[in-house]
């Protein structure tokens, strides 16, 4: 960031002027001629660029700010509500009611827009990484140019400063704006951006696998749920038992139908035959086999 | 875009009626307790408040961590709880 030294004599009487704010340096009464400008100019700024060049830019920024601030109603407490909300319109804030609760909040707000006027020219430093030295030089010159305004120095010029103002304005707009409309709901104090820890990859770079997991609080379904599953296996013999008297009782059912219990006694009997049949069966059987052996004799 | 707790979404998903302030995201039972002893005992008056500073974020935090000294999380938090409601709801 450097400013180029030109010749007071070439640079117009507006710049002179402000360049002659900048370096603190008491204004010749208006409607001066150039000569006087380029004087004062060549006095005071040459001798002290001489000097030290680079900080020089600081100590001009902090005077010019102070100067600022005590034209400009310096003390936010000191301000009625309407002022206040006059003074933070002026920085182009639009401020909501200010009522006892938000009031201090307008306060500490305009506060910090008086020191970022001040400090506007450092700040626009670092924007001004992005723009040409010639875009910042004119930056500078239109903030020095609208407080100027400020002090109330009617010349002729001041006309030529304002066309000049608003023409180098207008280049910077379009810049700043697409800057702004690429972030249309964050300003520039709140970060916007939260980095949260991604989680890392179970295993990976040496990290502990985690095999237990912590027990998670459990909503009252799944609890639910996890106490229907542990009945659900006795259910099941349930179940069985269920059908197997289903069927006896159908059973008995069909039999009592017949309007005869000897039925069912017959039905049990025949059973008992069945068994009784075989057993028969196998009796015979042995019987035979004994006569059989013992006819042999 | 961060993704939102599950306070958040219960404190969205309805009007917030009579609930109390702590059923704000971003704030617990310490800031919580310091709001009602500022006299914010109800999420609405909070969001009075909010609404008051018409809804700008700055402001908005700066209040927070005045009456109740939240940190930047739980301002975010409390912010973007308080917007997604209106945006639902007002």
């Amino acid at each position: 960031m450097s400013r180029f030294v030109e010749a007071p004599a070439q640079l117009s009487i507006s710049r002179l002027k402000s360049d002659l704010v900048a370096h603190n340096v008491a204004l010749p009464p208006a409607k001066s001629k150039k000569v006087v400008y380029v004087e004062l100019h060549l006095q005071h700024i040459d001798l002290k660029n001489a000097a030290d060049f680079s900080s020089d830019e600081e100590d001009q920024v902090q005077d010019v700010a102070d100067e600022e601030e005590y034209t400009e109603m310096p003390d936010p407490s000191g301000l009625t509500d309407d002022e206040l909300k006059a003074a933070l319109l002026e920085h182009g804030f639009k401020a909501g009611p200010i009522v006892e609760t938000t009031r201090a909040l307008y306060e500490k707000k305009l506060r910090k827009l008086l020191q970022s006027n001040g400090r506007g020219c450092l700040n626009g430093v670092e924007k001004g990484v992005l723009y040409s030295d010639d875009e910042e030089e004119e930056e500078e010159d239109k903030e020095l140019g609208s407080e100027e305004e400020e002090e109330e120095e009617k010349t002729v010029k001041e006309s030529d400063q304002a066309q000049q103002g608003s023409s180098q304005q207008l280049p910077q707009e379009p810049v700043k704006d697409t800057i702004k409309n690429m972030f249309p709901n964050t300003d520039a104090m709140t970060p916007g951006i939260y980095a949260t820890r991604r989680r890392p990859i179970k295993g990976a770079a040496g990290r502990p696998v985690q095999y237990a997991y912590p027990v998670t609080p459990v909503s009252p379904m799944t609890l639910e749920k996890r106490e229907v599953e542990r009945r659900l296996v006795p259910i099941q013999i349930q179940i069985l038992v269920f059908l197997i008297v289903t069927c006896l009782l159908y059973f008995i059912y069909v039999c009592v139908e017949d309007n005869s219990f000897s039925s069912a006694v017959a039905l049990l009997d025949s059973l008992y035959q069945q068994s009784d049949s075989q057993e028969g069966l196998l009796l015979q059987a042995e019987t035979q086999d004994v006569p059989a052996l013992s006819g042999q004799d | 875009m961060s993704s939102t707790s599950q306070k958040h979404r219960d404190f969205v998903a309805e009007p917030m009626g009579e609930k109390p302030v702590m059923a704000l995201a971003g704030i617990g039972e310490v800031l919580g307790r310091r709001l009602e002893e500022k006299g914010f005992d109800k999420a609405y008056v909070v969001l009075g408040q909010f609404l008051v500073l018409k809804k700008d974020e700055e402001l908005f935090r700066d209040w927070l961590k005045d009456t109740c000294g939240a940190n930047v999380k739980q301002q975010g938090d409390c912010f973007g709880c308080l917007k997604d409601w209106c945006d639902a709801f007002l």
